[in-house]
């Protein structure tokens, strides 16, 4: 019982990462069609600009993660503006593969800047607490807390504002966006820099129980994929539901059938779940 | 108010319309016919500035506003209600019409006051308020694009065939709203294959033929045209 719920709170705190990343993947693929593989290379310089900050100019955690989010949001505008915007009228092929050499050069990127070795990210959050029972480190706690903040506030953002508003109309009909006078232009910019954020924010937060290397963004990527196919392409709630489910079974699966497996296991879910609903588990359509 | 002075407006290699000429007065509506593919729609998608012109001048109070991105189109004062009426399906009714008057976000006593009005011309919508666009009829979603372009403002507003697909009816009806839009004073284009219905409540009228205009004249002039009678009223 003690391991099912550790295995449990592992579950949510593994999935409050890949919703986080999910998210960023799915806003972009549901405005613009893209699917940003260069997402996974985001996330990557996400959690090492927030290292360096801390390491280089000794900035404290939560400012370090907002330069980061800084960074990397504008970063993610540029790659728009220099890279997805000159081929908005060329066959979708272009895109994908526009994304996944971006990818590899973002990656190649920081092992020049940083080295190719594996690096772990000190907190100030390290410390053990007992909640309901469970040992757990305060920094999983943290990533459980900001996810569910994170969301919150894009609902909000998304609900509740007129600009946040813009990219839902866009998302559900381009044209119609176009009629009532919004600047499409300015939309895909704004959603990259929200994704790019998003992507850092969920580094940042991650990257102190993990590792930080050049090849970090991989399996998040591959990962925040499946969440998206099985949540449905584009659709908010499939995202954050899909990252959770991808969290409790990975963890699930790993304490109770193989932990060498364990990173199979979304692709197994992939299939799974597609032969029941081929379309995901939302349909996509507008978030 | 508008003129179209020589304009062309082609897809890649193929011209869908051909150096027109059209001319909107203030207060007036005015139509243009056409079977199917005859460049209607065209022509509006360069008005609004979703094709851009191939030659040719589009003039709006004076000013050459060809080129101009749809945003600014919208903000000086032409508003489409397109053919598809483009809605956002998954918005409430309320949510369609509130992103109708994008252009005003930043007045939300104005917006308020335009969304009684709308709820006035049109009852349906203030009942339906709260149901997504998706689920409303054909013509309820027709009401609410007329709506949705409405809040806007608009000095001239572009209405792409807004029969299609209506009962006899409820077309009937389409037309009395667009004649009190009108009087209250919006400027209307209207683009229809209904010619009786249209020229009723129209001032002038062109008719388009794969790409040009081929009659143009008065209401009475037009209805009384027989080659327009044969293609367009069937008598
Ligand atoms: N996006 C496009 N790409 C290529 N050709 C197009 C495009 N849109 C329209 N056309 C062509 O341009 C011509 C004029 O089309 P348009 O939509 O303006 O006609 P219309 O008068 O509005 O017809 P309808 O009454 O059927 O709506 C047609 O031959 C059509 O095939
Ligand atoms: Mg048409």
């Amino acid at each position: 019982m003690d391991i099912l719920s550790q295995q449990l709170f592992n579950g949510l705190t593994i999935g409050s990462v890949y919703s986080l990343v999910a998210l960023g993947l799915t806003l972009v693929y549901g405005i613009l069609h893209i699917p940003n593989f260069a997402h996974g290379a985001m996330y990557m310089l996400g959690a090492y600009v927030t290292l360096t900050m801390m390491l280089l100019w000794g900035i404290h955690y939560w400012l370090a993660m907002a330069v980061s989010v800084l960074v990397v949001g504008l970063l993610s505008v540029l790659m728009e503006r220099l890279v997805f915007h000159p081929l908005r009228n060329a066959p979708p092929i272009h895109d994908k593969i526009a994304a996944i050499g971006i990818l590899l050069f973002l990656e190649a990127l920081a092992q020049l800047i940083w080295g190719a070795d594996y690096r772990s990210m000190g907190t100030p959050y390290g410390e053990v607490i007992n909640l309901f029972g469970l040992t757990v480190t305060m920094q999983r706690v943290l990533i459980n807390v900001g996810a569910v903040v994170v969301m919150l506030l894009l609902y909000l953002f998304l609900k509740k504002t007129m600009v946040g508003s813009t990219i839902i109309a866009m998302a559900q009909n381009r044209e119609g966006a176009h009629l009532v006078g919004i600047n499409t232009n300015k939309v895909a910019m704004l959603t990259f820099l929200i994704s790019g954020g998003l992507a850092a924010i969920a580094a940042s937060l991650a990257a102190p129980i993990n590792l930080v290397f050049p090849g970090m963004g991989h399996l998040v990527i591959l990962k925040a994929f499946v969440i998206i196919i099985l949540g449905g392409m584009g659709s908010i709630p499939g995202a954050i539901l899909g990252g959770y489910i991808l969290g409790f079974s990975e963890s699930l699966g790993a304490t109770y059938l193989s932990n060498d497996y364990k990173d199979i296991i979304a692709f197994l879910l992939l299939v799974i779940i597609l032969s029941f609903r081929p379309k995901g588990l939302f349909a996509r359509e507008g978030f | 108010m508008l003129e179209l002075k020589g304009l062309s407006v082609a897809y890649g290699s193929f011209t869908a319309i051909e150096s027109i000429d059209v001319l909107v007065q203030k207060g007036e509506i005015v139509v243009l016919l056409g079977s199917n593919g005859a460049g209607k729609s065209t022509t509006f998608k360069a008005i609004s500035g979703l094709e851009k012109p191939r030659q040719g001048e589009i003039l709006f109070e004076g000013k050459s506003i060809g080129g101009r991105s749809p945003g600014r189109i919208v903000e000086s004062g032409i508003v489409q209600c397109a053919e598809g009426r483009k809605l956002f399906p998954k918005m409430s009714v309320s949510e369609n019409l509130i992103m109708g008057a994008y252009v005003h976000r930043k007045n939300k006593k104005a917006i308020k006051h335009s969304i009684k009005h709308v709820y006035e011309l049109f009852p349906i919508l203030y009942e339906k308020k709260e149901n997504a666009a998706g689920s409303l009829s054909g013509g309820q979603q027709q009401m609410l694009a007329i709506g949705r372009a409405l809040m806007a403002k608009p000095k001239l507003m572009l209405l792409d065939e807004p029969s299609i697909g209506l009962a006899p009816l409820i077309v009937e009806q389409m037309f009395e709203v667009i004649q009190q839009i009108n009087e209250e004073g919006t400027t209307i284009l209207l683009a229809e294959q209904n010619a009786n219905a249209a020229l009723g409540i129209a001032s002038k009228g062109y008719v388009f033929e794969s790409g040009s205009i081929v009659v143009q004249g008065t209401s009475e002039e037009l209805l009384s045209d027989d080659s327009v009678r044969k293609a367009y009223i069937g008598a």
